[in-house]
């Protein structure tokens, strides 16, 4: 164990994380791969969020990180260990699960001291802790109750807590915010990561919950098909995504017709010329499909060529407007609240470009 | 909304009206059912207890109850009786809780297969059963298959239907896969794990489970009449046919020994429920 032990007074967490590495870890569940040689590493430190639709393999990477599942092939490595092999109680690893794992028969205080019960430690030692860590998420007054006498975001802190209490090398949470309604969701999250934080400690955490992801992550994961599709920063992964796949899963995108000008230039139907970055070269004139994103695409005053104003809805500080163009394709633009002004009582608008396209694909 | 609205009232003003008929018949309705059943279960057990304390010319005696206890057989085979429900109760628990956690945690599709299995025993006649058991131990040595392991090896398999059952059920009502994960991930093998995890989880069907199989073992005739064993109901056959009374005193006396442990522990367990349950989460 490399972390930090627990002394008499300061230093209660570990202050340094761990990197972690999948090296080709490849897991099939009969005919189906849930992981096909997945590569990612972590650093110390680090919050990674695994990212994808259900089925993707997020959540068996996580299993597998935690020892719950084992790999066909591949090599998981916490430090400098190899922990392959190694079964789930001897990883100490730390973690939450979506929801129902807290020990029925305990009380929160018990949970929290369980992983320092089976270790052998005494009950002073083990009080002590439970009582750091009940504190640290706010549920030192219901240290004596016992799960169903909490609500289920108390449950998840508790769970937290109980994952943290022995000073785990890694935390791995699996979607421990779903079962949790929408304002208690995101109050969790921001705790979560300030926890983290504090701690230091190198953490994944699984969701498929977009907004989740680029709230809370260092880094993300974004998987499809139980390959890593991109590693990036939330706003990378938003602004410069890898692969078709991951523009269209995080965030919306509207996908058009264009005709390419130069290197940098494409002229795209009804919006006209969008800049533009693309490994690949295109020709001059060859017709492609653009991905652009809905705050990318701008509003103006239009004529009887233009697009019908179909729906608008109104999400606080913008507003997302779905047009119908003359080829009855949808496009989907979003404008700030203050250019409300430019969509009262119009029927039909003009688009223009505000931003970059995000990806450029032959047709 | 306005042209829906008058179309409703109507409706629910009926089954309204539907539902406090029901209460208002209800009350007297429940007591009257409840006088019948009670009477039902209540009638012959009274008038068996009257019976057994009736001497000659209707005099009131306690005689029937004293010669028992008076008889060295009726020790021994009381005694027989509880050690082979005990026996048996301890095997049953030994093979099953395993069981039914490995079930549910690693083959969760074969837990209809199990279930199906468990039920065998009452489809098919007890007798071919007790033949079954028979067969396959005999290979055992003396120890087992001339003594009454013997019996209690027939009775977990008798009382499946009913032990399987009551720790299935009480597995099936938590998340047990979870919690052995969370279990493992916090470091605990599984011994650690069935002893403070599992097994206190799952305790209402182990009690379940115990009293039912209990039950059945100090209930049991046939098999134990066919193997040749006096167990304590193959005695109560042999004095009701010599001593009437006798007979009920001791089948009374069957009754409260499966009815009192029955008692205590559903007691114990309403009580403990009640305790852990009166503090409600505020937010």
């Amino acid at each position: 164990m490399i972390s930090s032990k627990t002394s008499a007074k300061g230093g209660r967490y570990s202050r340094s994380g761990l990197p972690v590495r999948f090296e080709n870890v490849a897991r099939n569940f009969k005919d189906v791969a849930a992981l096909k040689s997945f590569n990612l590493s972590a650093d110390p430190g680090e919050l990674i969020v695994l990212l994808g639709p259900s089925g993707c393999g997020k959540t068996t990477a996580l299993r597998v990180l935690a020892g719950l599942e084992m790999p066909d092939s591949g090599r998981v490595i916490i430090g400098d260990h190899d922990v392959t092999s190694l079964p789930s109680a001897k990883r100490n690893i730390g973690m939450v699960f979506q929801s129902y794992s807290l020990f029925p028969n305990m009380t929160a205080r018990e949970n929290v001291e369980f992983g320092l019960r089976v270790r052998g430690q005494s009950q002073n030692d083990r009080s002590s802790r439970s009582g750091e860590l009940l504190d640290l998420v706010g549920l030192k007054s219901q240290s004596d109750r016992y799960p169903h006498q909490l609500s289920g975001g108390q449950q998840q802190r508790v769970a937290l807590a109980r994952a943290l209490a022995v000073q785990p090398e890694v935390l791995v949470l699996d979607e421990p915010l779903s079962a949790l309604d929408a304002k208690v969701r995101s109050s969790l999250r921001d705790e979560i990561r300030r926890i983290q934080l504090e701690l230091g400690i190198t953490t994944f955490f699984v969701t498929h919950d977009q907004e989740e992801a680029l709230a809370i992550a260092d880094r993300i994961a974004v998987m499809h098909q139980g390959q890593l599709e991109q590693l990036d920063t939330p706003l990378a992964v938003y602004t410069n995504p890898a692969t078709e796949f991951v523009a269209e899963f995080v965030g919306t995108v509207n996908r058009l017709p264009g005709r390419i000008i130069d290197a940098s230039h494409v002229d795209v139907e009804n919006v006209g010329l969008v800049e533009y970055k693309s490994d690949s070269t295109f020709a001059a004139g060859s017709e492609v499909e653009v991905l652009v994103r809905p705050e990318s695409i701008g509003i103006r005053e239009g004529n009887d060529e233009s697009c019908r104003i179909l729906a608008k809805s109104f999400l606080g500080s913008t507003i997302k407007i779905t047009l119908l163009d003359r080829t009855d394709r949808l496009i989907s633009v979003a404008i700030p609240t203050s250019d409300a002004g430019l969509v009262e009582g119009v029927e039909a608008v003009n688009l223009y470009s505000r931003g970059q396209a995000l990806l450029v694909k032959g047709r | 909304m306005a042209t829906i609205a008058p179309d409703l009232t109507p409706n629910t003003k009926t089954s309204g009206n539907d539902s406090s008929d029901v209460l208002k018949l209800g009350r007297p309705f429940r007591y009257i059912v409840l006088t019948l059943v009670g009477l039902f279960f209540i009638v012959p057990i009274v008038s068996s207890a009257r019976f057994s304390f009736l001497g000659n010319h209707n005099s009131f005696t306690i005689s029937a109850y004293t010669q028992l206890f008076g008889t060295a057989q009726f020790w021994s085979t009381l005694f027989l009786s509880v050690k082979v429900g005990v026996g048996t109760v301890f095997l049953t628990l030994a093979l099953l809780i395993p069981t039914v956690v490995w079930v549910h945690v690693r083959l969760p599709k074969l837990r209809r297969v199990f279930e199906a299995i468990s039920l065998l025993p009452l489809v098919v006649p007890s007798v071919v059963v007790t033949l079954g058991v028979i067969t396959s131990f005999r290979g055992l040595p003396n120890i087992i298959y001339g003594t009454p392991v013997i019996l209690s090896l027939e009775y977990v398999v008798l009382a499946l239907p009913f032990s399987y059952r009551a720790l299935d059920s009480s597995v099936q009502s938590i998340d047990l896969k979870t919690l052995v994960e969370a279990g493992q991930s916090l470091g605990a093998g599984w011994i650690k794990l069935l002893r403070f995890v599992l097994l206190p989880n799952i305790r209402g069907g182990i009690i379940g489970a115990s009293i039912l199989t209990f039950a059945f073992c100090l209930g049991e005739f046939a098999v134990a009449s066919l193997l040749s064993f006096t167990t304590f109901p193959v005695f109560l056959v042999q004095v009701g046919q010599l001593a009437a009374s006798q007979a009920v005193a001791l089948s009374l006396i069957a009754l409260l020994f499966t009815w009192i442990p029955l008692a205590v522990i559903t007691l114990v367990f309403s009580q403990r429920r009640a305790s852990r349950s009166t503090v409600v989460a505020d937010e």
